[in-house]
C-alpha cells in the first residue's frame, strides 16, 4: 500500500526551544490531486520508455513497489536546538 | 539416596506432606534442572531486520549536526528491481564506470533473487566511518 500520511515534527530554536510542532500530512488527498495529471503524463511517460528501451509497464511496477517501499520511512535532523523529523506511514 | 529425596521422605514420614506430594516432589528432584542445550533451543530466535539505520554526527565549531536516517530494508529491494529496467547497454556503461572508480560491481548479477540473502546478511552489518575528525557515521541493520 502506498504512503497514506506522514508527519513533520519541527522544533525551532531560538527563544522558546523545546517545543515541537506536530504538522500532520494526509497524503491520501495529495495522491487523488494528483491522480489526474498522472494520467494525462502517463502517455508521455510510456513515449519516454520506448525512446530509452525501457519496458514501460515494468518501469511503472518498479515505480509501485519504490513509493510503496517508502511507509515506515523516518528522516530527522537536529542542530542546534533546532529538529525536523519527517515519518511516513 | 541424596540428600533431597531423603528430606522428602522425612517429611512424608513425619506426615507434614502426603504421598501425592511426595511423589510430585521426587519426581521433579529426579527430572533435575533443564539442560543448557536445552533452555539454549528455547531462546528467542534472531528478528530479521527490517530498517536500515544511518546516523551521520558532524561537529562544526563546537556544535553538532545530527542525522538520523531508518529506511526500511523493503526500499532497497524496491531499489534492485529498478536496476533491472536499466537497458543492457546503460547497464554496461554503468559498470564500466564503477569499475573506474573502484568498484567492480556487475549489475546485471544482482537480481531479487539472491537479494533476501543480501539483505540477511546486512543483519551483522555495522559500519563506523571515522575518516574525518568532526564527522562520525554509523551504518547498521535493526
Amino acid at each position: 500500500m502506498i504512503p497514506l500520511a506522514a508527519v513533520i515534527a519541527v522544533r525551532p530554536g531560538g527563544r522558546s526551544p523545546g517545543r515541537r510542532l506536530w504538522i500532520p500530512v494526509p497524503l491520501l488527498p495529495v495522491w487523488l490531486l494528483a491522480l489526474p495529471f498522472l494520467v494525462l503524463a502517463l502517455p508521455i511517460f510510456f513515449i519516454a520508455c520506448l525512446a530509452g528501451r525501457v519496458k514501460p509497464f515494468r518501469a511503472l511496477r518498479v515505480l509501485w513497489l519504490l513509493l510503496c517501499a517508502l511507509r515506515t520511512t523516518r528522516v530527522s535532523f537536529e542542530h542546534r536546538a533546532t529538529s525536523v523529523l519527517v515519518h511516513i506511514y | 539416596m541424596s540428600d533431597s529425596r531423603r528430606q522428602v521422605l522425612d517429611m512424608l514420614t513425619a506426615g507434614q506432606i502426603t504421598v501425592d506430594e511426595a511423589d510430585r516432589l521426587i519426581g521433579a528432584i529426579e527430572d533435575g534442572p533443564a539442560p543448557a542445550a536445552a533452555t539454549a533451543l528455547v531462546e528467542r530466535p534472531a528478528t530479521a531486520p527490517r530498517y536500515l539505520r544511518v546516523i551521520a554526527n558532524v561537529a562544526e565549531d563546537e556544535e553538532t549536526i545530527k542525522v538520523n536516517v531508518r529506511v526500511p530494508l523493503q526500499l532497497l529491494r524496491a531499489g534492485v528491481r529498478l536496476a533491472s529496467i536499466i537497458p543492457a547497454q546503460v547497464q554496461g556503461e554503468i559498470d564500466t564506470a564503477l569499475r573506474q572508480h573502484g568498484v567492480p560491481l556487475d549489475l546485471s548479477q544482482i537480481k531479487p533473487e539472491n537479494l533476501d540473502e543480501l539483505i540477511d546478511h546486512l543483519g551483522d552489518l555495522t559500519v563506523d566511518v571515522d575518516g574525518e575528525p568532526n564527522l562520525k557515521v554509523q551504518v547498521f541493520c535493526e
